[in-house]
């Protein structure tokens, strides 16, 4: 448990002042498995990867290994994957189908709805006292498929999956609930370290348009993107959430086009006459993050969804997956595939320079000296204005400029609310001015 | 294995390339790397998954890659070495390629096409300590265009799950 002062000291200034204890410090990384990744909504997966009864996967919710499958009713569940006598791994591959999940250290046997069915010498080692019903594998407190995305707590005090996302539902929808039958996952995962903090990578998502003409200046060199302006927004629903871009989508160069884009563009002039001419300035609706850990990209080429699963305090394992709309021809369900690899996974042109700048940034506050001196979110404060005055619609939320850090100062602030140990209510009433 | 070629010096030929191209990744002379690429090459690198024994490790053709590469966007991932903005590679990398296990055949289609099956292994060095190691399979087609080779196929099989890398700023 942190101390008062410590986590005064963590965040201030309505957090636009963050210490980078936050960045390096076991403590805090402790008291964030407990307080962060024990309390809130996580992101595992799409339903697409586990399409029949007995598909599973293996994912992480914070450093916990888990197993999403779905059962023979077909309903999806998320159970820890640690066998409840010792502690092995009972699936230890990424994906499958099982009925049965059967530990390899003294055999004990689960079926997909994590009851324990098998144990061996029940009676001959047992003599048939092993409660089996009370020994079954641990279970998240709450699952939800929402539109295709599977999302779990631990904490059965959480709020409902919609009332965590609040005002940032309507922006989601606009990412993912644009087009029938809803969206799919090019098969596979991207999977690569980075040694640095999961906060660096998350709160870069949440609202960091500052830093892409400088780091990913590279893009705009060879063409595959226009020089940048001023013309955008951050947007922050509230809830620690936020996306921004540029108005009508990060805009693209002439180089590598893709047939994938005028197609969103009909699709997008057909949904802003359904809904309005907000949806020509925030779709694709750009970076996001939904809090604590997963972020990601929508843009006029791809999709692409990401969770930054922390391993330490000053390391991180990044899942990312490429998401492609269900209805699209199959060329351009490939030219998406092709443009998202191009541009991102740890090969991406865009994605290969920030895994320089967040692993030198954590390596820099390791000394004593660098740690007294706070990171500076600050850009931006003090004039924002409501999302409905700006975009002349019925949406929720504040909005900062294109480069203002808003998105960050909300991110930390909620972090912040979640080490202090309040309760969901007091959090979620507390946030009410913003929700 | 009877199609594998032992006799002619054509693996010998074939090797020599391979150590050419190494050669010129670690000397930093991309533009001269792509130049070995035909026009209508298609670089590929699946990612590769754990699973159970039967399992399909390997993705398949409209799955996820670390590299799925055209003429165009090969030239472009070299183009961008040479502008100011490619952080990742400046500073950039130090590299020692190694090919081996070179084994040639024919691809039956042409005696100006062969297939290649090689294992590589790079090491990589970065700033002061970073340090990556890379290994894997690699799948060639390759033909003989006026007497000197170009590769018009290749799958490179890293033999990785998690990267333990930051990224994948170089080329296999």
């Amino acid at each position: 448990m942190l101390g008062v002062k410590t986590l005064q000291d963590l965040v201030k200034d309505d957090g636009a002042t963050v210490s980078r204890r936050a960045f390096v410090d076991s403590d805090v990384y402790e008291a964030e498995l407990e307080h962060i990744f024990a309390r809130c909504w996580l992101y595992l997966g799409h339903e697409s990867q586990v399409k029949e009864p007995g598909d599973y996967f293996t994912a992480y919710m914070g450093e916990d290994p888990v197993i999403v499958a779905r059962n023979n009713e077909g309903e999806i569940v998320v159970l820890l994957n640690s066998c409840r006598h010792r502690g092995m791994r009972v699936c230890r591959s990424d994906e499958g189908n099982s009925k049965f999940f059967r530990c390899p250290y003294h055999g004990w046997s689960y079926d997909n709805h994590g009851k324990l069915v098998g144990v061996p010498r029940f009676s001959t080692g047992y003599h048939k006292e092993l409660d089996r019903n009370k020994w079954g594998l641990i279970k998240v407190a709450q699952v939800t498929n929402y539109k295709g995305m599977i999302w779990a707590t631990w904490d059965p005090d959480a709020p409902s999956f919609e009332e965590y996302l609040g005002g940032m539902k309507v922006y989601l929808d606009l990412m993912i609930d644009r087009m029938p039958e809803g969206l799919e996952v090019v098969g596979g995962v991207h999977k690569w370290t980075i040694e640095a903090n999961w906060k660096l990578a998350a709160d870069n998502f949440v609202g960091d348009m500052y830093h892409v003409p400088i780091t990913h200046g590279s893009a705009h060199a060879i063409g595959i993107r226009k020089a940048w302006g001023d013309l955008g927004y951050q947007i922050n629903p509230g809830n620690g959430h936020g996306f921004g871009g540029e108005f009508g989508g990060l805009a693209e160069g002439t180089e590598a086009a893709t047939p994938y884009t005028p197609f969103l563009k009909q699709m997008r002039k057909r949904l802003s006459q359904e809904k309005g001419d907000y949806v020509n300035k925030i779709v694709p609706i750009g970076h996001l993050t939904i809090f604590p850990n997963f972020s990601a990209l929508d843009t006029l080429r791809f999709r692409t969804f990401r969770v930054w699963n922390p391993r330490g305090p000053q390391c991180m394992e990044i899942h990312a997956w490429c998401m492609i709309d269900k209805s699209l021809p199959e060329e351009l369900k490939s030219a998406v595939r092709q443009q998202y690899i191009f541009t991102f996974g740890p090969s991406g042109v865009f994605e290969q320079e920030d895994g320089e700048n967040w692993s030198q940034c954590t390596a820099s506050s390791r000394g004593w000296i660098g740690r007294q001196h706070d990171f500076n979110y600050g850009m931006g404060a003090g004039h924002e204005t409501s999302v409905a005055e700006s975009l002349e619609a019925d949406l929720p939320g504040q909005m900062g400029g294109i480069w203002s850090e808003i998105n960050q100062r909300g991110f930390y602030q909620r972090w912040q609310q979640l080490l202090s140990t309040r309760s969901w209510d007091e959090i979620l009433t507390a946030d009410g001015a913003e929700r | 294995m009877n199609s594998i070629d032992t006799k002619t010096g054509l693996t010998q030929e074939i090797e020599q390339f391979f150590y050419y191209e190494a050669r010129m990744l670690d000397e930093r002379q991309f533009e001269e790397w792509l130049q070995l690429f035909s026009d209508d090459i298609r670089y590929w690198m699946p990612v590769v998954s754990t699973r159970e024994r039967g399992g399909r490790e390997i993705a398949g053709d409209n799955e996820l890659a670390f590299f799925d590469d055209n003429k165009t966007t090969l030239t472009l991932r070299v183009k961008r070495l040479y502008t100011d903005f490619a952080f990742a590679e400046e500073p950039p990398s130090r590299t020692s390629r190694f090919i081996s296990n070179v084994q040639v055949e024919s691809s039956g289609s042409s005696p100006e096409e062969v297939l290649s099956h090689c294992k590589f292994l790079v090491y990589r060095t970065r700033l002061e300590t970073d340090m990556d190691v890379f290994f894997g399979t690699r799948k060639d087609t390759l033909h003989r265009v006026n007497g000197s080779w170009q590769i018009v196929r290749r799958k490179i099989i890293l033999a990785q799950n998690v990267l333990g890398a930051k990224n994948l700023s170089i080329f296999f």
